[in-house]
């Protein structure tokens, strides 16, 4: 890495908003100096469906950001959701080949590469490896096993893929403005890592976060991720539902949900009733309290318990012990953190925003986008440092004039 | 959805090609595009300049002798290029440099090449270029003659020596001779020898001012002066100026000397008006009043101030006593 500062955009096409985000970065520290927003179009639970559209409002993003900044953005670090992709864990063992049982990196790489060489259905493709603890003899190694002494040598990946087309339209709504996409970063990894500790993650925490389409959710154990998912449900389904329920306009849904939406029920008067605007216009109609906390909770909680039954059997109040943490635009819910308790049986709290984040970027909606740049930074220095590690000297300067 | 177990890598989502047609992107993406095409275009200029630059660097190494060319080091010099801003011509520098036959042009001792060429006063500045392959390229800057002296070499053979602007005397070389009669002579100085030259003669930058503001603003006055003294000029700061017609006037170097000339100017009109007298000694170095005086002196008696010049204001040195004086109005230039 250079020793000039980077200017690295953070993207989030979401399905209620895309969020961009301009981070300087000087190989030591990342500051954050522009952000861009706008109301998303052409994007149904975190999927493009129109190219031209969603490429519009991403650009005009980043084109904000730009100028919030005041600086262009060199490369892109992208939240990747939706409904198509799809994790499974896979895990190889190896016997270490030293006579005197010290593990070395030709070790660590066999059995890396083994357990990462699954080949995938047609048209999918990996997003990420995410590596579990490392286990020599059945003992769990937090760090590198190498040099330590066993005879076998076990890791285990959970592997995130996603759908070719999909993935390839998200890249290319980026390269759209000529900027080239660094890294792809799990939208539940990037938020999870920002509402979260390391404690936290040492302890066990399952963090969702709930948005407009989708709820991605990061199961971690052991300090990293174990399990990751993503639920096509979001708030634009509840406000759906209310829709529905009660014969609105899904723009009079949304109103009344961000109005009088719980997760919990609170109402206890049946006859308690809310009007639609509240300025006793023409048309304003009164609903039953009630009635609108029972569909927002119920499917609340019926979102939340898809979530923990996909987890199954990787989560258990005995390995989470920090608990949920929430977050995304859906986490303002009313009374979320009680039903999350009360459908996981473990704490549930709101996640915080660091007190280092700007006062306009404090919403829990942010969090993916904030995160992304962070989690971004890291993975991409880890994987050059990797990289720089593997490649010789010609692989070096090729790496250096490309980043030129 | 079950993943099959295999020793192939699975694709990576980095297998997705980035390039994308200009067209298919938005504006900004294509202005985005076009700026990076132009950053290129530069950079590449620039690194195709500096490896030209490092060729021709390389080329000229390669043929320069101080790299160990045998051959560049045997190589004669065929070709002396001179460059001035005055007179002096190739016989002249040919003479001055007195090359030997077929030296190398690495051979040549540039420092004292110049030594030879800024041993003749008339030369101020010599830059002397090697231009490979055979070719020394000199470049003189030449000093401009303001006055003239008269001199006795030691055979007491006359010579006339010329005198620059910064005082240093030297023996003109390829000027046209009505030029150098046009100059006046100098006198009241001592010339003395150091070395092989003759010591700057000092306050010349006094008596260059008023020679070419003289020439310049009144050159009909400059062309009656023949002999310019020096003689008061460390003493009193005055400068002496003899005309043809054996008029002595005296110019003072702390007064303007466009003053002093329009003085003068008007003072030979006003004279003019009476042919029967002839000026003797007109004094410009005593400020505002200026003491005139005629070769026709009246009887002792004959005024106040006979047998000296009269003022209006502070007198100034004593003119010729012998003179009549005449007090003639201040002009003021403005």
């Amino acid at each position: 890495m250079s020793s000039r500062s980077t200017f690295i955009g953070a993207v989030e096409i979401g399905t209620s908003k895309i969020t961009a985000l301009v981070g300087e970065y000087t190989g030591r520290e990342l500051a954050i100096i522009g952000h861009g927003e706008c109301s998303s179009r052409g994007v149904i639970k975190g999927a493009v469906v129109d190219y031209k559209a969603a490429s519009e409002c991403t650009h005009s993003a980043l084109e904000q950001a730009e100028r919030d900044a005041g600086e262009r953005i060199e490369l892109v670090f992208l939240a990747q959701t939706g409904g198509h992709l799809e994790g499974f864990y896979n895990e190889a063992a190896v016997n270490v080949k030293a006579a005197d049982n010290m593990i070395d990196a030709a070790d660590i790489r066999t059995v890396s590469d083994l357990a990462k060489s699954k080949e995938l259905p047609a048209g999918r493709m990996v997003v990420h490896n995410i590596r579990r603890p490392f286990r020599v003899d059945g003992r769990l190694i937090p760090g590198t096993p190498e040099n330590l002494v066993g005879q076998r040598l076990e890791v285990g990946y959970w592997t995130v893929h996603g759908q070719e087309q999909r993935l390839a339209d998200n890249i290319h709504v980026i390269r759209g403005f000529n900027l080239e996409v660094r890294e792809l970063v799990l939208a539940s990894l990037a938020s999870g890592h920002m509402v979260t500790t390391p404690e936290d993650r040492q302890h066990g925490v399952l963090a969702i976060d709930l948005g407009a389409g989708t709820t991605d959710y990061v199961l971690y154990r052991d300090g990293g991720p174990h399990t990751t998912g993503v639920v096509p449900v979001g708030g634009s389904h509840l406000t759906n539902d209310l829709s529905i329920g009660l014969r609105l306009t899904e723009g009079q849904a949304e109103k009344l949900k961000l109005r009088f939406g719980r997760a919990a029920l609170q109402a206890r008067d049946k006859a308690e009733k809310v009007w639609l605007d509240g300025n006793f216009a023409i048309g304003d109609r009164q609903f039953p309290r009630q009635a609108i906390e029972q569909i927002t909770a119920a499917r609340t909680w019926e979102l939340l318990e898809v979530v923990k039954k996909r987890l199954g059997n990787a989560f258990s109040p005995e390995t989470c012990a920090a608990g949920v943490v929430l977050t995304g635009g859906t986490a303002k819910l009313p009374g979320i953190a009680e039903t999350a308790a009360k459908v996981f049986g473990v704490p549930a709290h709101l996640g915080e925003t660091p007190t280092w984040v700007a006062d306009n970027l404090r919403d829990p909606g942010n969090h993916t986008a904030l995160g992304l740049l962070y989690y971004g930074v890291q993975a991409q220095s880890e994987r050059l440092a990797t990289d720089r590690r593997r490649g010789g000297f010609l692989t070096n300067v090729k790496r250096l004039f490309a980043s030129a | 959805m079950t993943p099959r177990n295999t020793t192939a890598p699975a694709r990576n989502w980095r297998d997705i090609p980035q390039q994308m047609h200009p067209r298919a992107m938005s504006t900004e993406g294509r202005r985005r595009v076009t700026y990076s095409v132009l950053k290129t275009i530069g950079f590449v200029v620039v690194l195709a300049g500096l490896a030209w630059g490092g060729f021709e660097v390389a080329g000229t190494f390669r043929e320069t002798p101080t790299k160990g060319s045998e051959a560049m080091q045997a190589s004669p010099v065929k070709d002396l290029v001179l460059v001035t801003d005055g007179v002096l011509d190739q016989a002249w520098m040919n003479h001055a440099l007195a090359l030997p036959k077929n030296t190398s042009l690495m051979a040549l001792d540039l420092y004292q090449l110049r030594a030879r060429l800024l041993a003749s006063g008339q030369v101020r500045t010599a830059t002397l270029t090697r231009s490979f392959p055979s070719t020394l390229a000199v470049s003189i800057s030449e000093r401009a003659p303001v006055a003239r002296l008269s001199a006795q070499d030691k055979d007491d053979l006359p010579r006339t020596l010329l005198i620059a602007r910064d005082g240093v005397v030297y023996e003109g070389v390829g000027y046209d001779a009505a030029m150098t009669q046009t100059l006046p002579w100098l006198a009241g100085v001592k010339l003395t020898r150091v070395g092989g030259a003759f010591q700057p003669i000092a306050g010349m930058e006094s008596v260059a001012e008023l020679l070419a503001k003289a020439k310049l603003e009144a050159e009909h006055l400059y062309n009656t002066w023949k002999v310019v003294s020096l003689a008061h000029l460390e003493s009193d700061g005055e400068i002496e100026v003899s005309t043809k017609d054996a008029t002595k006037i005296t110019f003072g170097i702390n007064e303007d000397f466009f003053r002093q000339l329009a003085n003068l100017d008007a003072i030979l009109d006003a004279a003019a008006a009476h042919p029967e007298k002839t000026l003797r000694e007109i004094n410009l170095a005593v400020g505002a009043q200026v003491p005139v005086a005629f070769a026709d002196a009246a009887p002792a008696s004959a005024g106040p101030a006979a047998g000296r010049p009269a003022t209006l204001g502070t007198p100034g040195r004593a003119a010729v006593p012998a003179s009549r004086p005449l007090v003639l109005p201040s002009f003021t230039i403005r």
